[in-house]
C-alpha cells in the first residue's frame, strides 16, 4: 500500500557510506559515457555546433557536439575526450552537463544565448575528506564569436534571491520546498523523497543572469554531499537543472531535470538598500586566498562533541548549573549566557506561592516557590522536595515561563514550563539526555495540563494545542549586542535559524526538529532541537505583540549540564504560504 | 611648552617671516636671536618627526600591518621598548574626532621626550564568546565581533634617543 515515503532515517541521522575514490571512479565511469538521465526530452540546441567557452580566471573550454547527445571537448588546449551530455534550455538559457570520462570531474554550464555568456560550474568528487562530497568552482566568462570582441559583462553572484521561497516539482516527480533565506545558504524540505518533515539546510550559490533568470546550487554538506543546482525564472517559475551525488543507499544520482513550481512568498532582506552583495560570505578568512571550490560551510556534527551516557554522567555530576547569578543588567557567565541578554526582567510573582502542574502524561509536580530564583518541587507521591534555582518571566498578563532542572532525575531532565494562570492551563517541554544517537544530545517530551492552586479551577478539558499558526512564517530574533539570527519556520516539526552577517545579510544557516504550541492569539511557545549539532534543547515564547522572546536553554557537553535564559528582540520578516503542503491527505504522499 | 600642533605651520611661517627680517640689530641680540630660532626650529622638527612618528603609527593600527605583514613587528618597531607596543587588541581603527580638541604634542625643554594628546574616535571590536550555537556560527563565517565607537584621548609619550623619536607609552583615556 503506497503511503507517505518517510525514511528510515532522516538525513541527519543517516550514516553516509565513506565512499572511495575507485568507488566513486567506478560508479561515475558509465555515466561519463552515456551523460546525465532525464525525464523531459532533452534538448538539440547545440547539435552539430562548435563553441568556444573563454573564462576569466578557469578554463577556456572547447565543445564539439555532435548527435545523440554526445560531445567533444577540450580544457585549456589539451587533449579531446569524449563524453555523454544533456542540454535542456529555459527562455534563451541553455544548460548542459557533462562528466569526463576517466576522472571524477564534470562541467555544468549556464549559456545566455542572449549576451553570448556563460557560467561554468565545475564539479569534482574526492575533494573533501568526504569523497562523495561535490565541489564546485564557479567559473564566469563567455562564449566566443567569431570575429566580435568579447562581451565585458558577467553573470554575478546576488542577493537578489534571498528571501524568496518556491515550490517545485521536477519531471522526475519529486517535489520540494526551498526557501532561499540567507545569501549563502538555503533550505529545503523534500516533500516527496522524505515526506515533508523536517527542512534541512546546506551552503548555496546564488548567481544573477538577468532580472528574471537566476542560477541556484546547493551542495548538501554533512549529509550525501549531492549537488543540486538550476536556472530558474522567477516570473513563469520554471526551472532546467542537474542533479549530481549519492544518495542514502550509495546509488549515483546524475540527472538533467525541467521543474515547474510555485511561488511562495518573499521575506524580508535586513542589507542596507542599494547592498546586493552576493558574497556576504568570505570564501577564506580576511587576507587569506581561498582555495579552489572553497566556501564557509558549517558543518555542526564534525565539531560536535559526542558524548557517551557514562560521559553524560559524569560532566553532569561535575557540574549543574541552572541560571548562574548576576548582578541586575550584566550577562551572566555560562553556556550560552549570551543567549539572554535581551531576555527583559524576570518576575517574582511565583514567590510565596504553592500550586501543582497536573499533567495529561506525566506526573504531576507539585511546587513551592521560595522567592524569585529558588523553588522546591517534587513528583506527586513523593516524600521529598528538592530545592532548585529557577527563573521566571512573564510573557503576557497571566503568562509566566519558567525553567528549573530536576536534579537526581536518571536523564537528568529539565523542565521549560509556560504556566496561564488565566487559564489554568501549563505546557512543559521536558528535555531529557541519555538519547538514543549521541547521549549529551537532548530530546524533548510535550505534555500538556492545567495548574491546581487555591483559588483556581482549571478547565476539564481544554488545553494548550499544537499549532500550525507559526509555520511558514520567519521572525528575527536579537539575543545580544552582535548576536541576530532568525527563525524560519520551514515544517510543522522543524526549523531552522539564519545567522546574520556584518552586513545583516543571510550568512550560514542551520536547522532542527521543532515543535509549536499556542499558548494565546499572538503568543507561541516553541522548541528547536539542535540535533546531529551540539544537541542543545531551545525553548522560548513568542509575543508576537510585544515582539519579544523569553525562553529556556538547556544543553549538556563536556563541561557540564546548564540551563540559560534566552531572550531576544524580534522582527518579523514575512510568510511564506506553506501550510497547505502539511496537511493531513486522504491518501497519498505529504504534498 | 605646550604647542598647538594644528598651529605650528601657522608658527612656522610667523618664525620664516622673522628670518627675512634685515640684520640691523647689535651682534650679541642677532646671536641671542640666532640661538633661540635654533631652538625653535628643533623644536619644529622635533614636533614634526612625532607628528610622522603618530601618524605611522596610526596606519599601521588602522591597516592591522601586523596581521597583514605577519612579520608581528610592525607596529613594535616603533616603540622605544618593545613590551611598551602591547596593545589593546580589541582596538580596530582610529580616527582624528575633529570635533575635539586640536592635537597637541608637548616637547621636554631638554628635547629627550614629549608627550601628545590626540583626541579620536577608537572603533573597538569586541569578540563574542562562543558559548552558543549562533555564536559558533556567527565565527565560523568570519564574524563574530561586536563593533563600536567611542570618543576617546589618546595619549602618548615619546623619548629620543640616537635612532630618533620613538613611542613609550600609549594609553587611551575616557572623554
Amino acid at each position: 500500500m503506497p503511503g507517505t515515503p518517510y525514511p528510515k532515517e532522516q538525513m541527519h541521522r543517516i550514516t553516509y557510506t565513506k565512499l572511495s575514490e575507485r568507488q566513486i571512479a567506478d560508479k561515475l565511469s558509465t555515466v561519463a559515457a552515456s551523460g546525465p538521465m532525464s525525464v523531459s526530452p532533452l534538448s538539440d540546441v547545440f547539435a552539430g555546433k562548435s563553441i568556444r567557452i573563454v573564462t576569466d580566471k578557469g578554463p577556456a573550454l572547447t565543445y564539439t557536439f555532435g548527435r545523440n547527445n554526445r560531445l567533444s571537448m577540450t580544457e585549456n588546449g589539451g587533449g579531446a575526450v569524449e563524453a555523454g551530455y544533456g542540454a535542456l534550455t529555459l527562455g534563451n538559457v541553455a544548460f548542459f552537463s557533462h562528466m569526463i570520462p576517466g576522472t571524477q570531474r564534470g562541467y555544468a554550464m549556464v549559456i545566455d544565448q542572449d549576451k553570448n555568456l556563460a557560467t561554468v560550474f565545475e564539479l569534482w568528487f574526492s575533494g573533501y575528506e568526504d569523497n562523495r562530497e561535490v565541489q564546485r568552482e564557479i567559473h564566469y566568462g563567455y562564449v566566443e564569436q567569431p570575429g566580435q570582441e568579447a562581451p565585458k559583462a558577467r553573470h554575478v553572484t546576488t542577493n537578489r534571491i534571498e528571501g524568496k521561497g518556491f515550490y517545485w516539482k521536477q519531471d522526475t516527480g519529486a517535489e520540494t520546498l526551498e526557501f532561499y533565506p540567507s545569501a549563502s545558504y538555503s533550505n529545503f524540505v523534500e516533500l516527496s523523497r522524505l515526506g515533508g518533515e523536517l527542512g534541512f539546510c546546506a551552503p548555496s550559490d546564488y548567481i544573477k543572469i538577468n532580472d528574471d533568470l537566476y542560477v541556484y546550487t546547493r551542495t548538501e554538506c554533512e549529509f550525501s554531499g549531492t549537488f543540486t543546482m538550476y536556472v530558474m525564472d522567477l516570473n513563469r517559475v520554471e526551472q532546467v537543472g542537474a542533479r549530481l551525488g549519492f544518495d542514502a543507499s550509495d546509488a549515483l544520482e546524475y540527472y538533467v531535470f525541467r521543474g515547474k513550481g510555485e511561488w511562495l512568498g518573499q521575506l524580508a532582506q535586513f542589507e542596507k538598500f542599494g547592498d546586493e552583495n552576493g558574497a556576504p560570505v568570505p570564501a577564506a578568512p580576511a587576507g587569506q586566498t581561498p582555495a579552489k571550490g572553497a566556501r564557509r560551510v558549517y558543518r555542526p556534527l564534525k565539531t560536535m562533541a559526542k558524548m557517551s551516557k557514562a560521559d553524560v554522567d559524569a560532566a553532569v555530576a561535575k557540574r549543574a548549573t541552572a541560571f548562574p547569578a548576576a548582578p541586575p543588567g550584566v550577562v551572566p557567565n555560562g553556556p550560552g549566557a549570551q543567549m539572554g541578554a535581551n531576555r527583559g526582567p524576570s518576575t517574582g510573582w511565583l514567590s510565596g506561592k504553592s500550586f501543582t502542574l497536573r499533567y495529561d502524561t506525566a506526573p504531576a509536580m507539585e511546587y513551592r516557590v521560595d522567592d524569585a530564583e529558588n523553588l522546591n518541587w517534587r513528583k506527586q507521591g513523593d516524600s521529598g522536595w528538592t530545592r532548585a534555582r529557577y527563573q521566571a518571566w512573564e510573557s503576557a498578563p497571566g503568562v509566566i515561563l519558567f525553567g528549573h532542572l530536576l536534579e537526581g532525575a536518571p536523564n537528568h531532565d529539565g523542565h521549560s514550563i509556560v504556566v496561564d494562570f488565566h487559564q489554568g492551563l501549563v505546557t512543559c517541554f521536558n528535555g531529557y539526555l541519555n538519547t538514543p544517537y549521541f547521549a549529551n544530545e537532548a530530546g524533548v517530551k510535550i505534555v500538556f495540563g492545567v495548574i491546581e492552586m487555591e483559588g483556581l479551577i482549571p478547565p476539564k478539558y481544554n488545553r494548550h494545542q499544537f499549532t500550525d499558526e507559526m509555520v511558514g512564517r520567519a521572525v528575527s530574533q536579537n539575543y545580544a549586542p552582535g548576536l541576530t539570527s532568525m527563525h524560519l519556520y520551514t515544517t510543522l516539526h522543524s526549523l531552522s535559524w539564519i545567522i546574520f552577517t556584518d552586513a545583516d545579510a543571510g550568512g550560514l544557516e542551520w536547522s532542527g526538529p521543532a515543535a509549536y504550541v499556542k499558548i494565546r492569539d499572538g503568543l507561541f511557545f516553541m522548541y528547536w532541537l539542535e540535533e546531529a549539532c551540539n544537541g542543545t534543547l531551545g525553548t522560548i515564547l513568542v509575543n508576537l505583540h510585544t515582539m519579544r522572546d523569553v525562553g529556556v536553554g538547556y544543553s549538556c557537553g563536556p563541561n557540564g549540564l546548564s540551563m540559560s535564559a534566552v531572550g531576544a528582540h524580534e522582527r518579523l520578516a514575512g510568510q511564506f504560504d506553506i501550510k497547505r503542503f502539511y496537511q493531513v491527505k486522504t491518501s497519498g504522499g505529504a504534498a | 611648552m605646550t604647542n598647538d600642533a594644528n598651529s605650528t605651520r601657522r608658527s612656522f611661517l610667523k618664525s620664516g617671516a622673522l628670518l627675512a627680517v634685515p640684520l640691523a640689530a647689535t651682534v650679541p641680540a642677532a646671536v641671542m636671536a640666532d640661538e633661540g630660532l635654533k631652538a625653535r626650529l628643533a623644536r619644529l622638527e622635533d614636533e614634526a618627526a612625532i607628528r610622522q612618528l603618530h601618524q605611522t603609527w596610526l596606519r599601521r593600527i588602522n591597516t592591522r600591518a601586523d596581521d597583514t605583514t605577519r612579520e608581528g613587528d610592525a607596529t613594535t618597531q616603533l616603540f622605544a621598548d618593545p613590551k611598551g607596543a602591547a596593545f589593546d587588541q580589541s582596538v580596530r581603527s582610529i580616527a582624528a574626532d575633529h570635533t575635539g580638541q586640536p592635537d597637541a604634542i608637548e616637547v621636554a625643554a631638554d628635547g629627550k621626550s614629549a608627550a601628545g594628546r590626540f583626541q579620536c574616535a577608537v572603533e573597538i571590536e569586541t569578540m563574542i564568546t562562543q558559548d552558543c550555537t549562533l555564536a559558533r556560527m556567527a565565527h565560523a563565517q568570519g564574524g563574530g565581533f561586536v563593533r563600536r565607537t567611542e570618543r576617546r584621548l589618546l595619549k602618548v609619550e615619546y623619548v629620543k634617543d640616537s635612532g630618533g623619536w620613538a613611542i613609550a607609552k600609549v594609553e587611551f583615556a575616557l572623554v
